[in-house]
């Protein structure tokens, strides 16, 4: 039992996957049109924007801190991006300006945290208020709209008939940063901070400097996500991301990356999005109305929470014992070794 | 040497009120100059419906932040709430007050499980709250959807009686949410800091070991505190209920940030041990005016997110740095032990 | 006296010249000169407070030296930083392995090299191979026993080619077969010329894998020499006072209470639990029992279990002969009975709640059940203050920002409050100045008077003489031997606490 228990904390990407399966073919099995593979690519397309937000979220996330400003920054950069564009600026100028500015937001956000050592989620608070209320002073409140069809339509690309160009970018991107960290030579300075911090100090590991990239590379994903947002929805109200930072931070628990820092992978994230995306539609497909959404994605994600702490404290517990005991075991050697006797 | 970092101490929480008391008068002659209306003093406390939410959880807010947790499930308990009752009154048919009671326990309930999740299993209040976050909105939206009212129009045709909480005026000028936020206010203020429970609120957040040493439930008290913000988020349903006339699901949709800068500008810190009600009570209004005032100043609502955020960020990063310039208490130490 | 490997003329492979080292006004380091040689292993041993870990911590340049130099190779060095003394070949293993939980074995160990993954692999495989280890490197480091985790702690350094390898305390929480294979890895470490530094604080390791001995005391070296040339009689001698008179009999009067007539306050009958196993104690009302030990002895586990903390495994507690095993924490406050932490920062202090909330904490029920009766309390602080002349502005003074002996009058303040029948102190003068101490003292003794039964822990060998009436020895999780009377001397107790008591004392 205790194996089965450790094979599931040890490789928590799995246990989302393997949740994700019984959950598509649990609804297939109830309704089998849900698994036509039209629906499945459906299903995938419709989470490109969580699935980007998460992965940025989860660099935050696995060094320990936390940033609830992705959500704002989606907006303002898809504003921005969708403004120049309407105004004829080239994709390219556009993008990279919108990036630019997601890596801005993301490095205000770092050196808060950790040069000022304002709590990360109060800066990142403060800013998701300032950047919120910069959308409405770039859009002065209306909506961007008229963008040109060829922006638009980006979306509707497929290649080889049917992978969406979106749904490819995200994907090759989720493989790069998936190698990034685990076969880059940096790429476990994330994890190890967040894992112990005090340790990644005595070993040399530049800590400020990570935390603040991961700040970073979060504001440049929120602002991918920004961009492909403007495509796929054709128009940015002033309102757009609203609330996604709370949907991108419930992903990632949802995928197993640990609010406490240090544990989790993008693969995680990225079946998180998935999973949260897909819900409302599994929902219909299952008959039942898409405004149980909200409510069981929060139902999963306190059992998985629940779960998760259990476990943890259970290992705790244990490697606590283990060690006393050890101790013991040692004394009861010397004890015989000497003949000496307890009274 | 010590004499001095103690007063130095004092005089910071002093200026802290004091400041924000200097902000809200700025705030009154600022927008009383650019719009007269705005010194009316019906408009004055009148306003107060527009923020009366943020206002009463951050009051209960401050009381979890100040255990070392954070509540970010308020507003969905305020939909919740709001939907309940209608719920309980049109389709199930009970007396308006029953069904008052009734959502207030709704509130406590949430509450209740927020904090039993995080003190007994020992899950991350942020995590928790933000699973309870998602779960009550959540609710609200499928129990709006039992009704036989449309989602949209929301349930409505509440009873003068219900109406009056948050509609009537007493003197015929004083606005009633404004005399139940001065309630609360007294009632979180003895609780917190002339209570034996408050006492242990902050022993709580300042050292959770010393206290569980000394023989205090930190547990029960850290779950307390959420059942509280619970059931003063449900107070906020019922008061928004009764200001608008009709429950809606959405109710609470937004106010999770301005309840959290509320309870950080008021000078609670975020890793609990410090804090206070009259701060937060200070903030909120703050906030509030600062939202009114430009509002009727002909600045759309959505620009105060950039002067509220500033606040926040300069407030706090100026709270570490006293902390840091308090730090010579130990050079001071050294000096006196020479 | 010379080192085993000292030839006269070689370069020592580090060299440490006069460092000093003050916290506030506590003097830790005074003018330490060491000089170590490729291939020692150099047993540094000392009680509490000795500067043992300060002086490693310094080397690791987690501290900086208030004065002093250190060379390495006859180069000198300046380590400001980890990162610096990594660089340098230096790599401590402390002695609660740093390991990241989440990261398998390799990822551990190759985090923050420079080089290939792929190299380090096939480096660290051969390493691995060449010691001799069975360590499976996928696998996650929450999943090792604390062996594991100090061998990947080890290796670690090796891989670094650290050249100075320092030990702390690696022993503690090992088990007697992996402290053999410990050794194995020692010896061999020493044939391939590293230096080690090993911090303990068993004797007899010194003599199984030391080369060299250095004895610090007070932040002084006493004494300092070849292994060969000391025995264990010599190490003991080395950690007592320096004028400290072996002969000297204690002044005050050793209560010798009589058992059969009165009932004990306290009593613990074949009491096991976690860390500590069939512990049998009396303790008798106006009397200080002393408890002995070193450092992961188990006193601290026995007594946080006896406080209901911890999970009794076996036994009973009684107190004033009703049972009180297993009960709540706050059931047994009530009962009379309290226990005072020995980490006054992490489980005594609410440092930045003023003096009176410290005091009354434990008590406001009894004052009022729903308000917090300010007349009351601050009646008790006032009288708390002048009784246990704690030094503040007035009971509004933040706690953080008391000397340390005055926040301790605070901790024992708070815990005497609740009028407990039997007191248990778990080191009560750790870190706080000799004025302070005396103040202390005098607290205790006045429990004493009270006819409390007070349960004196403490490290500190020569207060636990001072005042104790009776005196229990801990080692190795079980009482090893009792102590009374004029049988109770500083080197009796030293003795028994290392486990090398031999003499023969009719004792119970």
């Amino acid at each position: 039992m205790n194996r089965i228990v450790r094979a599931i904390t040890q490789t928590r990407e799995l246990f989302t996957v393997a949740f994700l399966i019984i959950l598509f073919l649990g609804t297939g099995i109830v309704n089998p049109s849900f698994l036509a593979p039209d629906n499945i690519l459906l299903c995938l397309n419709g989470s490109v924007i969580y699935i980007l937000l998460a992965i940025g979220v989860s660099f935050v996330i696995t060094t320990g801190d936390i940033d609830v400003s992705v959500g704002a920054t989606l907006g303002l950069t898809a504003a921005v991006c969708a403004t120049m564009i309407r105004d004829g600026s080239s994709l390219i100028m556009a993008s990279i300006t919108a990036l630019t500015i997601g890596a801005l937001i993301g490095l205000v956000n770092g050196l808060g945290v950790t040069k000022l050592r304002i709590p990360a989620i109060i800066m990142t608070l403060g800013v998701n208020g300032l950047v919120r209320g910069s959308i409405y002073v770039y859009t002065e409140g209306k909506w961007v709209e008229n963008l040109p069809a060829v922006f638009k339509s980006y979306g509707q690309i497929t290649l080889a008939g049917f992978v969406n160009l979106f749904l490819l970018i995200t994907v090759l991107i989720v493989i790069g940063v998936y190698l990034y960290l685990n076969k880059g030579k940096k790429g476990k300075y994330f994890a190890a901070i967040g894992d112990n911090m005090g340790g990644a100090t005595l070993i040399g590991i530049p800590v400020d400097k990570t935390r603040i990239l991961a700040f970073v590379l979060c504001g440049v994903f929120a602002a991918l996500a920004g961009i492909i947002f403007a495509s796929k929805i054709g128009f940015v109200t002033p309102t757009a991301g609203n609330g996604y930072e709370m949907k991108a931070i419930a992903a990632c628990v949802l995928g197993g990356v640990s609010l406490t820092g240090g544990v989790g992978s993008v693969i995680g994230a990225m079946f998180g999005a998935i999973i949260m995306s897909s819900i409302s539609r599994i929902l219909v497909f299952l008959q039942f109305s898409s405004n149980w959404d909200d409510t069981i994605t929060g139902i999963l994600l306190i059992i998985i929470v629940v779960a998760d702490a259990l476990i943890q404290k259970h290992f705790k517990e244990k490697a606590r014992r283990e060690r006393l005991a050890a101790r013991d075991l040692k004394a009861l050697r010397a004890f015989e070794e000497m003949g000496g006797d307890a009274e | 040497m010590n004499m001095i970092g103690n007063l130095n101490w004092k005089k910071i929480i002093f200026r802290w009120e004091m400041a924000l008391i200097f902000i809200l008068v700025m705030e009154i002659i600022i927008f009383g100059s650019i719009n007269p209306r705005f010194l009316k003093l019906p408009v004055l406390l009148g306003s107060i419906n527009d923020y009366i939410s943020i206002c009463i959880i951050a009051l209960f807010g401050t009381i979890v932040m100040i255990t070392g947790g954070i509540d970010i499930s308020g507003g969905a308990i305020v939909g919740l709430t709001s939907m309940v009752l209608g719920l309980l009154w049109q389709d199930a048919g009970l007396n308006i007050w029953v069904a008052v009671i009734l959502c207030l326990l709704t509130g406590v309930l949430c509450g209740a499980l927020n904090g039993f999740l995080i003190s007994y299993v020992g899950v991350q209040a942020m995590v928790v709250t933000l699973g309870g976050m998602f779960l009550y909105s959540g609710l609200a939206v499928v129990l709006s959807t039992l009704s036989v009212s449309s989602a949209y129009e929301g349930i409505s045709g509440f009873p003068q009686a219900f109406i009056r909480i948050a509609g009537g005026k007493v003197f015929g000028f004083i606005p009633n949410p404004f005399i139940i936020f001065l309630i609360l206010v007294v009632i979180a203020y003895v609780l917190l800091h002339k209570s034996r429970f408050g006492r242990y609120v902050f022993l709580v957040g300042v050292n959770p070991n010393a206290a569980d040493f000394s023989g205090i439930n930190h547990r029960f008290v850290s779950m307390f505190t959420y059942m509280l913000s619970g059931l003063s988020a449900s107070v906020a349903g019922v008061v928004l209920t009764s200001y608008l006339g009709s429950c809606r699901a959405d109710l609470g949709n937004e106010l999770t940030m301005p309840i959290v800068t509320a309870v950080v500008l008021g000078g609670t810190a975020i890793t609990g041990g410090r804090g206070s009600i009259i701060g937060t009570a200070l903030a909120a209004i703050v906030i509030g005016l600062l939202r009114f005032g430009l509002q009727m100043s002909g600045v759309s609502t959505q620009y105060l997110d950039i002067p509220v955020g500033l606040l926040l960020i300069v407030a706090v990063a100026a709270r570490g740095a006293s902390l840091y310039m308090k730090r010579p208490s130990f050079a001071a130490k050294k000096q006196k032990a020479v | 006296m010379g080192s085993s490997n000292n030839d006269g003329n070689q370069i020592p492979a580090i060299s440490i010249k006069g460092i000093s080292k003050s916290f506030a006004s506590n003097v830790v380091l005074r003018e330490i000169n060491l000089d170590v040689f490729e291939g020692d292993v150099v047993a540094l041993i000392g009680g509490n407070g000795a500067g043992k870990s300060t002086l490693m911590k310094i080397l690791m340049g987690i501290y900086q030296p208030d004065g002093g130099e250190i060379s390495i190779s006859g180069k000198r060095v300046n380590l400001s930083t980890p990162s610096a003394a990594l660089a340098n070949g230096i790599y401590l293993v402390p002695q609660e392995p740093m390991l990241f939980p989440n990261m398998t074995v390799e990822e551990n160990i190759v985090l923050g090299f420079k080089e290939k993954r792929s190299e380090l692999h096939v480096r660290l495989e051969a390493l691995i191979e060449n010691l001799g280890w069975d360590l499976k490197l996928d696998r996650k480091a929450e999943s090792l026993s604390i062996a594991e985790q100090q061998l990947v702690e080890i290796l670690r350094g090796l891989l670094r080619n650290s050249k100075i390898l320092i030990l702390d305390e690696p022993t503690s929480a090992l088990t007697f077969n992996e402290i053999e294979s410990l050794f194995r890895i020692i010896t061999d470490l020493h044939s391939n010329g590293i230096s080690i530094f090993y911090i303990t604080h068993r004797l007899t390791e010194v003599f199984d894998i030391a080369t060299r001995v250095v004895i610090l005391r007070d932040g002084q070296i006493t004494m300092e020499g070849s292994v060969s040339q000391f025995n264990q009689e010599m190490l003991i001698q080395g950690l007592l006072p320096t004028n400290y008179e072996r002969a000297a009999k204690k002044e005050k009067v050793c209560k010798n209470i009589d058992g059969s007539a009165i009932m004990p306050l306290l009593e613990v009958k074949n009491f096991s639990g976690y860390g500590f196993t069939s512990i049998n104690l009396k303790v008798y009302p106006g009397e200080i029992l002393g408890l002995a030990g070193v450092v992961g002895a188990g006193r601290t586990e026995f007594a946080v279990t006896v406080f209901g903390k911890d999970v009794v495994k076996n036994g009973n507690v009684l107190l004033c002969g009703e049972d009180i095993t297993g009960k709540k924490c706050s059931t047994i406050i009530e009962k009379g009975l309290i226990y005072v932490p020995e980490d006054r920062h992490l489980n005594g202090i609410y440092s930045i709640s003023d003096v009176e909330a410290n005091v009354t904490s434990g008590i406001l029920g009894n004052f009022n059940k729903f308000f917090v009766d300010r007349k009351k309390a601050n009646a008790l602080t006032d009288d708390y203050i002048k009784d246990f002349r704690i030094k503040v502005t007035g009971r509004d003074q933040l706690t953080a920002s008391l000397s340390g002996g005055n926040q301790q009058k605070v901790v024992l303040a708070k815990a005497l409050a609740t009028n407990p029948k039997v007191v248990i102190l778990d080191e009560p003068t750790r870190g706080i100045d000799a004025g302070a101490r005396g103040d202390v003292y005098r607290i205790i003794n006045e429990l004493r008077e009270q006819g409390v039964a007070v349960v004196l822990i403490s490290s500190d060998i020569e207060e636990v003489v001072e005042l104790s009436d009776r005196v229990a020895t801990m080692y190795q999780g079980r009482i090893n031997h009792t102590f009374r009377g004029e049988s109770i001397t500083v080197d009796n107790l030293m003795s028994a606490s290392f486990g090398v008591y031999k003499e023969e004392v009719p004792h119970e």
